[in-house]
């Protein structure tokens, strides 16, 4: 039996002739637009600890969500499973956000999307990943990470799959059917020696073949990944408290740019106006060099797709060209209401949530530094090589973000780990701070996820190897 | 329309059909947890509805052990074949899993006999939020945002108003013979007013709470007002120097602070050495003016239960007693690991197996206003907001982006931004120098204002 069975076909379950009456009794009190979204997603998880294998685990997300739209305002009920009853009722109480009374056609006829897929799999790893395999993955995890070092106390290993197939069809007659796959093996490592206790992380993923986990991310070097880690950090010092030269790590360094930059440039902030970049397009919002990018093409990665949970193909989306602020990222209803075109950025956790503008992968493009360079010109600073997670608060622009492990810089020198930093800061002017961008583009599509009103979405962030003057890095020493 | 979750009694005739066809596939012991709530959300924007939308979910879990060994599946097909299937999913992937003889589910010895009239005495359920309409919901939710724009012209907008109520229920069975269930009840109203600041900034204020019961929901008006106060009161933050002061902790971040810090409390986390409070019960961990509480018990708190959610009785656990590290916190497994007993603390959804969590965790008022606590600095920061990453679970590090007030003789003197405050999270528990008497649960977590003798603020 394979872990994760391939995903049903879902216009068996969800026919047309069903859909076209939702979205007429969606419609049926005046909506301007209605679109259903049916969806199966199964999700398996090995969770490894203390030895043994904790739990092995199935669980099955299915069901619709039925959204009207009428002028701004949203109507959003939805039913778990795909009973045409359940359906019908989610239908009525998402149609009763519009109130003119006057009902709109259903579709006559639904033209299918056709748009390219930006790369397909072979053998998508959670349709190969049979149980006995994911067993066995977990368990040569948890013993290469021990063997790395005799103060590797404890290993914590996960392995999680999901396989999903979902249809979105909508008023103006538009048929979209896509298929995702998703995989992450997450290690963790407790080194413990004395009194000091430190935990290491690495992970893997994103929508990736079987081979990636058989040759490219094993279990053993993710494993080795994540003691060493622990095992630095036991001998790392705390961080220096105060405000100057920060260099970020390429790859998921770019947890930067999608906090301090990224959320204010979604659609929806823009056409409220509580995002400070409605003003300023046309303007320089980050240093000359800069250019930042969205894009759902990523190869592989978890924010990749081929088409949104709106059925907007996926696309590249430049957002600053050379430090000047040129486009915005759209869903359907803050594009329309702005007279913008949607940029494939409708995107929803599942069918209990209605789409909000979300970014996809979000990186700044490479530019002419050699990365050892932009370290070696530091006098006295930071070097962010593992970083956690990041917040912002979109509206005032604070934001902040996790570095798990650190270098000091002292006369371009990388001298000694330091752990616990955090850095913080304003949106408003920290991409104006870059002062040198490497020519390492990295794109990290294996593990992020992005949280915004209550729904989680996988993302990639990416970035070259990146200079800030000056950043405000929290430590306890003084 | 249904405004109402399934039943209690619907929920544990499903959950003991699932523990039977389970045990029938093969497993030793057999539980299965159900899990059905409904809720409708309004948000309101500009003084127009934004968004209405309706949840209704009804889920199935059902956990399989044989030889020792733990498979679990869930799903939301509840008919007779989509029961038989999971149970026998799970079953069989028990097979992958490694055994262990702490896996196991209660016994009605544990568990103790069921107790009539529990959960009403818990005062849960409120039929009032049940019933309260969209329309009303509405009205609410505009009320509340026209009263944090009617604050002070400076707050020209919002970004959005909301008001929510749902009903769930919850069910547990297992092939012991234990099955418990209940139902309760929650409303909310949150509102982010947004100040204009200098150069196109804007500032945030974010306020609201979620109750059990709608008269417990205080006055709109109030709400907003508070949302605008805390707006306003950062037009003008700035940095400062990097330097080691006090530092006041607003009960929202001293409660933010206590939730982060439960799983060094948590005794899953002792077993496996990752917590920093491993190898020290008994000692004093904290400042005596610390008492730390765990109570799944309180009446209308909104983490109150009348049983834990593997069906033993919820109860006051106090796991810091005038500083003094007393107990740790166990689910039914990790309880059977370290060879005591259980503390009522398994928490999950129907989507997961136990894991050991809170219910309503709380520090007890001190006897110093938060006033007294203001006047009583000389020089200091006073912290009220925070970014949302900072936390080392397993050293206690504690470090993140600040915002607040700079505070000299005893007053606020500006609005502070662009700061972090770093220190270790037992450190700052030795150095609380005053207690609050400002206890209030706005959620299911709750910590009067602390005052910490020194950390750091890092800035300019």
């Amino acid at each position: 039996m394979p872990a994760n069975p391939a995903p049903p076909d879902l216009t068996r379950l969800v026919p047309r002739e069903l859909v076209a009456e939702l979205l007429g009794i969606a419609r049926s009190s005046g909506a301007s637009f209605a679109d259903v979204y049916a969806e199966h997603t199964v999700f398996t998880a090995f969770s490894f600890d203390e030895g043994r294998i904790k739990a092995a685990s199935y669980s099955v997300l299915n069901g619709v969500g039925i959204r009207a739209l009428a002028g701004e305002k949203t109507g959003y009920a939805y039913a778990d499973g795909f009973a045409a009853n359940d359906l019908r009722e989610a239908a009525r109480v998402a149609a009763r956000v519009a109130r003119d009374g006057v009902a709109r056609a259903a579709p006559q006829a639904f033209r299918v999307s056709e748009a390219p897929a930006p790369f397909t799999l072979a053998h998508p790893a959670p349709i190969e990943l049979d149980e006995t395999r994911c067993a066995d993955m977990v368990r040569r995890a948890d013993a290469s990470a021990r063997s790395h070092d005799a103060r590797i106390k404890e290993v914590s290993v996960s392995l999680a799959t999901s396989a999903k197939s979902f249809v979105i069809a909508d008023s103006d007659g538009q048929w979209a059917e896509d298929r995702t796959y998703l995989s992450r093996l997450v290690v963790s490592a407790l080194a413990l020696d004395g009194d000091e206790r430190q935990e290491g992380f690495a992970a893997a993923g994103g929508q990736v073949e079987l081979e990636y986990y058989l040759r490219d991310r094993t279990p053993e070097a993710l494993a080795t990944e994540a003691a060493a880690s622990a095992v630095l950090l036991l001998s790392a010092r705390e961080p220096e408290g105060g405000s100057y030269p920060v260099v970020v790590c390429n790859g998921w360094g770019g947890v930067m740019v999608h906090e301090c930059f990224g959320h204010s440039m979604e659609g929806d902030t823009i056409r409220k106006g509580s995002s400070i970049r409605a003003v300023q397009k046309g303007q320089q919002v980050a240093a000359k060099g800069v250019t930042i990018v969205d894009s759902g093409l990523i190869a592989n990665s978890r924010g990749s797709f081929r088409i949104d949970d709106e059925g907007t193909p996926a696309q590249r989306t430049v957002l600053v060209e050379d430090g000047v602020l040129v486009g915005y990222m759209w869903d359907k209803l803050n594009a329309a209401l702005t007279g913008n075109t949607p940029t494939g950025n409708g995107r929803r956790a599942s069918y209990r949530d209605y789409p909000l503008c979300r970014m996809t992968n979000t990186y700044i493009e490479p530019g002419p530094h050699d990365p050892q360079a932009l370290i070696a010109s530091v006098e006295r600073g930071l070097y962010c090589k593992k970083l956690g997670g990041g917040s912002v608060s979109p509206a005032d622009g604070n934001f902040s973000f996790q570095v798990t492990e650190a270098w000091q810089i002292e006369k371009g020198k990388l001298t000694h780990p330091v752990r616990n930093a955090t850095l913080a800061g304003n949106g408003n002017d920290a991409m104006l701070k870059i002062d040198g961008v490497g020519n390492d583009l990295a794109i990290d599509g294996t593990t992020g996820s992005c949280g915004k009103d209550g729904q989680w979405k996988p993302v990639g962030v990416g970035q070259p190897t990146v200079r800030f003057t000056g950043i405000t890095v929290g430590g306890t020493a003084l | 329309m249904t405004t109402r979750s399934a039943t209690p009694e619907q929920l544990i005739a499903h959950a003991k059909h699932a523990v039977e066809r389970a045990r029938a596939a093969g497993a030793d012991v057999a539980d299965a947890c159900l899990e059905s709530s409904r809720a409708f959300t309004v948000s309101v924007l500009g003084g127009d509805i934004e968004t209405l939308k309706q949840s209704g979910t009804l889920g199935l879990g059902v956990r399989a052990i044989v030889g020792g060994a733990v498979g679990f599946c869930s799903g939301t097909d509840l008919s007779a074949p989509g029961i038989d299937d999971l149970a026998r999913r799970a079953v069989a992937l028990a097979r992958f899993a490694t055994p262990d003889p702490a896996n196991g589910a209660p016994t009605l010895e544990e568990a103790g006999p069921e107790e009539p009239g529990l959960a009403e005495s818990m005062k849960l359920f409120d039929p009032a939020a049940m019933e309260l309409s969209p329309e009303a919901k509405i009205d609410m939710a505009l009320e509340l945002e026209r009263a944090a724009l009617a604050a002070d012209p400076r707050i020209k907008r919002t970004d959005g108003a909301s008001v929510s109520s749902s009903s769930g229920a919850f069910a547990i069975a297992n092939s012991h013979g234990v099955s418990r269930s209940w139902e309760g009840t929650s409303v909310s109203a949150w509102v982010v007013a947004l100040a204009d600041d200098q150069g196109g900034k804007q500032q945030t204020g974010v306020y609201g709470m979620t109750k059990r019961h709608l008269a417990d929901l205080p006055a709109m008006e109030g709400l907003g007002r508070e949302a605008s106060r805390r707006a306003l009161a950062r037009i003008g933050a700035r940095t400062v120097p990097t330097q080691r002061v006090p530092v006041i902790m607003h009960p929202d971040i001293a409660a933010t602070w206590i939730a982060q810090m439960y799983d060094a409390f948590t005794g899953e986390s002792v077993l496996r050495r990752s917590s920093w409070l491993t190898g020290k019960l008994g000692q004093k961990v904290a400042s005596a003016l610390v008492t730390l509480i765990d109570d799944g018990a309180l009446a209308g708190g909104l983490g109150t239960s009348p049983y834990d959610s593997e069906g033993l009785r919820t109860r006051r656990n106090v796991h810091l007693q005038d500083g003094v590290l007393q107990q740790f916190a166990y689910d039914h497994y990790s309880a059977r690991r370290a060879g005591v007993s259980p503390t009522a603390n398994g928490v999950r959804g129907f989507a997961s197996t136990p894991g050991t969590g809170y219910h309503n965790l709380y520090v007890a008022a001190g006897h110093t206003s938060a006033n007294e606590i203001l006047r009583g600095v000389t020089k200091g920061f006073y912290y009220d907001d925070q970014g949302s990453f900072g936390y080392n679970p397993v050293t206690g590090d504690y470090s993140f982006q600040a915002q607040g007030f700079w505070v000299e003789n005893g007053e606020m003197q500006f609005p502070v931004d662009g700061v972090t405050v770093a220190g270790n999270s037992l450190e700052m528990l030795q150095h609380i120098v005053a207690v609050g008497s400002d206890l209030d649960f706005r959620t299911s977590v709750a910590c009067p204002t602390l005052l910490i003798e020194a950390m750091t603020v890092s800035g300019s």
